[in-house]
């Protein structure tokens, strides 16, 4: 780790003349389970942090709202997990939480740092001496001839193919969810979904916040197809590790038991929050059956392009949208 | 006199969960300095060009120490070949790099964090040069294991002949099998705490062989062993990654000489990947021939595994696999691929835990070739001769491990027919079963008692406590034979200070520790003027001397062993004899029955329960004995599903050098572990009747694993580990 410069402030003013007075290299401080992470592999190397973990007006979250729910960047994950109208009204919202990472990192870490939180390509956090445009723009992508087997089917470029790995934006992308910042210009709000940007040429450019903008919520539009929801995540294991493949599905069924609503988004598998329209038409209008659960699967994953140890993931990614399809239908049912 | 009653729980059980019990890197001795390393990230090659200047200034930064600064230090020799090293390359000594992750420079410096931002600022550049990093890598250079290294135990097994019986055989299996390298991974890191008092060096360090590290440490040093202790109470674990010198003690002693001052090292997990031994990659071709009835006629195993450029790892795979049937042809042929890696090592169940996953997939390929249940498949070609010497077992239960097993598991419920069993959620269900076999062996052992006047007994013994349990079956045993509590009884071990302490590994510890104590016992109570047996009132006893204590020493050998055996362990050489001993050999024995589980859609393989029986002669620690077990299974369960040390070929070394990417099971991940011993004692290969068991505990799981997943989906995996991508591929199309 290198030495860094480290600023505690109590409130969002505070966080953002810090944040401008640090200077563009400055990063800002949530629960630290990603950024102390890799500034100990000194992947990054901050001059300055600026910690925002005692900010009051980022802290809380308020899920009883009828037109909308409101997560504060500041909320922990496992509170918010643990919501008992998350777990009846938005199953997928909470599972996407609490099937991530462990209890101990949940306990710390935030909903905001959790949507900047970066790619685990270990070519990137490697370090010396792999080639990875991310991380040393310029020098090439290891990934790309190597081994991929954790890598993008969606999304990637030339310059790298590296999966985002965060389960909650995952999720929130499904539900068309808001995210609101504020910064040196004042405040302003943007789509979640675009909140992160493809790699391009620029894979080291991860989002779209300008220098000195700070994450303060993140609204979800209330939806009945919450209850109609579910996150399923495949892991190498049974628990704490990354998706293999995950997906996100939320509906809603007509009086003939037709999906109606629908919304489905795919993880594990993408460079940024991935939303698969194709397939959210394939079932509306539909019922829910072994073959539509199946072509919903098929059309989310028939853009895919796999590399050399990932192509499995294109039928192992086509049953779980399938299956996330037909836990979903069986909760909006009940 | 009472008999106190004996207390089966771990001794040191508070100690360990209060944090009471201070492993070496817990050490904090005043002025301690903090060292960390700085790595190569080449394959291969020279090191051209190395500044540390940058590092130097770094603030706190006390020294950096290269191979620039001419370290007067030799190599200490690798352990299985006559030295006491994990390897016998040791760095920071030239230029020239071996592999990927070597170290290159040791940064000393008041505080870890200045040595390890100094570390990182080590600048090297490098000639490098063409590597070879995996079994099918150009570049590998394969020996024949007898004709690189012509020892009698290390010779090809031929028996029979067994070619031409397999050409013979009615019903063949020929299938090859793949381990992947592994890493042991043990919770406490690789470290040391070291320091000079005077002209003798201290080393706190969490190891299976304090006494290769003192020997080892005066080669390195040019100074008298006498002059090294090496302090070793507790281990975090070892699994084989801690029985011999590792590479960063010599230089840190070097450092802490220069400095005047204690210091300190923890390998980093990632840097563990490279800085120490590992599990090989092996490749196993397994040929049987059975008889149209299913008898096991003849047996082929031809295995080559990877070995380091410096160092030949010997192959011992062929040991188990002759012996677990009554198969009268057997041919082995065990060949080295040497290539660029650090020198790989012991990981338990070193050579049988791969042998058996190879070698028990084939015996379930044969059964099933030949109609037959895999369970009643083996038991008809069980033996109770050793088929290579001819001379019988001193005790293979084998037999009523799998009987037993069987009827707790309830196998006779299962369906012979892959993919045919189902669980209520749609699950497709396997039943699988495997045996495991590891060799006996005995090391000559030394024991020291002080009985006090106040009751107390203080036992110091040759061994180390890795977290096995060793301490509590000393203390059983002390308990039981005295009938004194065990709250009387210390026990110093791991400790060059109090005997020579040698390796701790191949599950020998037990029958050679409590064979030693179990002799100081009886010269105790022959001092003491007590009975031969019964409960002593020690205080009373030896207050009867007149003497305020009362001490013995006993040492004692393995069959056949000599005193040149116990010189060889007083210089910290493995001296070990078995599993052949005079007119008979010794294994310990183990039946695993498994069932998984496969999820039909999206083919996660789940092991919601096993049932394992050991045969481990007489079982000297129920608490630690049944926990020894369960910890084998989950090791199994991590082999055959999860583990691998995975090989990019452009960049040498390992890519996946973290917890994060290496994946161990979870808790999550283990289901029902259903622990039974047959207990019978085993009194020809040792005085206290017991045979090994942290090793033979986890062989034959991998197998038994993919065994069950064969039942379970019809498609047979030869790779470890089974991912969801490999049963992806074999699972039928949807409807
Ligand atoms: C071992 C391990 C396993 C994990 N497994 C999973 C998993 O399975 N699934 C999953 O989804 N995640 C997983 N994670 C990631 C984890 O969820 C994130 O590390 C965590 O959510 C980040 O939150 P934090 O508060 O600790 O962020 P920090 O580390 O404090 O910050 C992360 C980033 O976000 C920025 N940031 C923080 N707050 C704000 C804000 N308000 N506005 C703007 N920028 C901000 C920081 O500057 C930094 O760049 C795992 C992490 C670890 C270490
Ligand atoms: S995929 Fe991206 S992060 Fe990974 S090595 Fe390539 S450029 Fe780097």
């Amino acid at each position: 780790m290198r030495p860094f410069a480290y600023t505690k402030v109590e409130t969002l003013a505070e966080a953002v003349d810090a944040l401008v007075a640090a200077g563009p290299q400055a990063r800002l401080l949530a629960g630290g389970t990603t950024l102390y992470d890799l500034m100990k592999l000194e992947i990054e190397t901050p001059p300055a942090v600026v910690d925002v973990h005692r900010v009051a007006d980022l802290a809380g979250f308020d899920t009883s709202g009828d037109r909308e729910l409101v997560f504060g960047a500041g909320a922990r994950m496992a509170d918010v997990a643990e919501d008992g109208r998350l777990r009846r009204d938005y199953p997928a919202l909470s599972e996407s939480l609490w099937r991530a990472a462990s209890q101990q990192l949940r306990n710390m870490a935030t909903l905001g740092g959790n949507l900047l939180q970066r790619t685990r390509c270990p070519y990137f956090r490697g370090g010396e001496p792999f080639a990875c445009n991310k991380r040393r723009p310029g020098s090439g992508c290891a990934a790309r001839e190597g081994l991929d087997r954790s890598h993008a089917l969606f999304g990637g470029s030339e310059a790298c193919i590296a999966v985002y790995p965060g389960d909650w934006a995952t999720a929130l992308v499904a539900f068309d969810a808001e995210v609101d910042v504020l910064g040196p210009g004042g405040a302003r709000s943007l789509p979640l979904v675009r909140l992160h940007r493809e790699p391009g040429d620029t894979p080291q450019h991860e989002h779209t916040l300008e220098p000195g903008e700070i994450i303060l919520r993140v609204r979800v539009p209330a939806t009945p197809a919450g209850r109609g929801s579910a996150y399923l995540k495949i892991r190498d294991r049974e628990s704490y590790a990354f998706a293999v493949v995950s997906a996100a599905v939320a509906l809603t069924l007509d009086g003939d038991g037709r999906v109606d609503e629908c919304r489905i988004a795919v993880g594990g598998v993408a460079t940024r929050p991935w939303r698969v329209p194709a397939a959210e038409q394939a079932l509306r209008g539909n019922e829910i059956t072994e073959a539509s659960a199946r072509a919903a699967g098929e059309a989310a994953f028939a853009d895919a392009r796999p590399g050399r140890d990932n192509a499995f993931k294109i039928e192992l990614g086509t049953r779980t949208v399938a299956d996330a399809v037909r836990l979903a239908g069986s909760r909006a049912v009940a | 006199m009472s008999r106190e009653p004996v207390d089966t729980r771990r001794v040191d059980a508070r100690e360990k969960v209060t944090g009471a019990a201070l492993y070496a890197t817990d050490l904090h001795p005043d002025q301690v300095a903090h060292a960390v390393l700085a790595t190569a990230t080449v394959g291969r090659g020279r090191i051209t060009e190395l500044d540390v200047s940058a590092a130097a200034a770094v603030p706190g930064v006390l020294l950096v120490l290269t191979h620039l600064d001419r370290l007067d230090l030799q190599s200490p020799g690798f352990i299985m070949g006559g030295g006491y090293g994990v390897q016998s390359m040791q760095p920071l000594l030239d230029d020239r790099i071996a592999y990927r992750g070597q170290a290159i420079a040791m940064v000393v410096a008041e505080t870890l964090t200045a040595a390890t931002e100094a570390a990182n600022l080590v600048h090297a550049a490098y000639e490098q040069e063409p590597f070879a990093v995996t079994l099918d890598s150009p570049g590998v250079e394969r020996l024949s294991q007898p004709a690189a290294i012509p020892l009698p135990f290390l010779a090809d097994l031929d028996v029979g002949d067994a070619e031409s019986a397999y050409a013979a055989a009615a019903l063949r299996v020929d299938a090859t099998y793949d381990q992947p390298a592994q890493h042991q991974n043990p919770m406490e890191l690789i470290g040391a705490t070291v320091f000079w008092r005077g002209d003798t060096l201290v080393v706190h360090e969490g190891t299976q062989n304090a006494g290769a590290i003192r020997n080892g440490l005066a080669r390195q040093l040019g100074i008298d062993a006498a002059n090294v202790e090496v302090i070793s109470p507790y281990t975090g674990g070892g699994f084989g990654q801690k029985n011999s010198l590792q590479i960063h003690i010599a230089p840190l002693a070097l450092a802490a000489r220069r400095l005047g001052r204690p210091v300190k090292l923890v390998v980093s997990r990632t840097q563990l990947f490279h800085h120490t031994s590992f599990r090989p990659a092996s490749r196993h071709r397994i040929r049987l021939g059975a008889d149209e009835h299913g008898r096991m006629l003849a047996a082929i195993h031809e295995v080559e595994h990877q070995t380091s450029r410096h160092d030949l790892f010997p192959l011992m795979y062929t040991e188990i696999t002759s012996r677990m049937y009554g198969v009268r042809d057997f041919r082995g042929r065990q060949t080295f691929a040497r290539m660029d890696t650090q020198s790989p090592g012991f990981m338990r169940a070193p050579f049988e835990q791969p042998a058996a996953f190879a070698f028990e997939s084939a015996v379930d390929e044969l059964a099933y070739a030949a109609h037959r249940d895999p369970l009643e498949f083996r038991l008809a070609n069980d033996t109770t001769v050793d088929p290579i010497s001819g001379e019988p077992f001193s005790s293979r239960h084998l037999a009523q491990c799998l009987r037993r097993g069987a009827k707790r598991f309830g196998w006779s419920a299962r369906q012979q027919r892959p993919a045919s069993m189902r669980a209520d959620d749609g699950s497709l269900v396997g039943w699988g079963v495997a045996v495991g076999a590891y060799p006996g062996s005995i090391v000559p052992s030394a024991a020291h008692l002080v009985a006090g006047a106040d009751g107390r007994i203080r036992v110091e013994v040759d061994g180390h406590e890795m977290g096995q349990g060793i301490r509590s079956t000393i203390a059983i045993l002390v308990a039981e034979n005295l009938g004194v509590g065990v709250h009387r009884i210390d026990i110093v071990i791991g400790d060059t200070r109090v005997a020579a302490q040698h390796l701790t590994a191949g599950s020998w510890g037990t029958a050679s520790t409590l064979g030693a104590v179990q002799a100081a016992l009886r010269a105790l109570r022959e001092q003491l003027g007590a009975d031969a047996t019964g409960p002593v009132d020690l205080a009373a006893a030896v207050r009867a001397t007149g003497r305020d204590h009362v001490e013995v020493r006993a040492e004692t050998l393995g069959p056949g062993q000599t005193e040149q055996d116990i010189e060889r362990a007083r210089r910290g050489h493995p001296a070990l004899s078995g599993p052949e001993f005079p007119g008979y050999s010794t294994f310990s024995w183990i039946a695993h029955f498994v069932e998984v589980r496969v999820e039909p859609s999206t083919c996660r393989i789940r092991v919601p329960r096993v049932v394992s029986v050991a045969d481990c002669g007489r079982v000297a620690s129920p608490v630690t004995a049944a926990s020894q077990v369960r910890g084998g299974i989950v090791w199994g369960i991590g082999a055959s599903l999860r583990e691998a040390g995975e090989v990019d070929p452009r960049y040498g070394g390992f890519l996946n050098a973290s917890l994060e990417e290496y994946p161990v099971p979870v808790n999550a991940d283990i289901g029902t572990l259903d622990v039974d011993f047959i207990g019978e004692p085993d009194l020809r290969f040792s005085p206290v009747g017991v045979k090994g068991l942290g090793e033979v505990s986890m062989v034959g799981v991998a197998a038994a694993v993919a065994n069950a997943v064969f039942h379970a989906t019809g498609v047979r995996h030869r790779r470890l580990p089974i991912r969801i991508e490999d049963v992806l591929a074999g699972a039928s199309p949807p409807a």
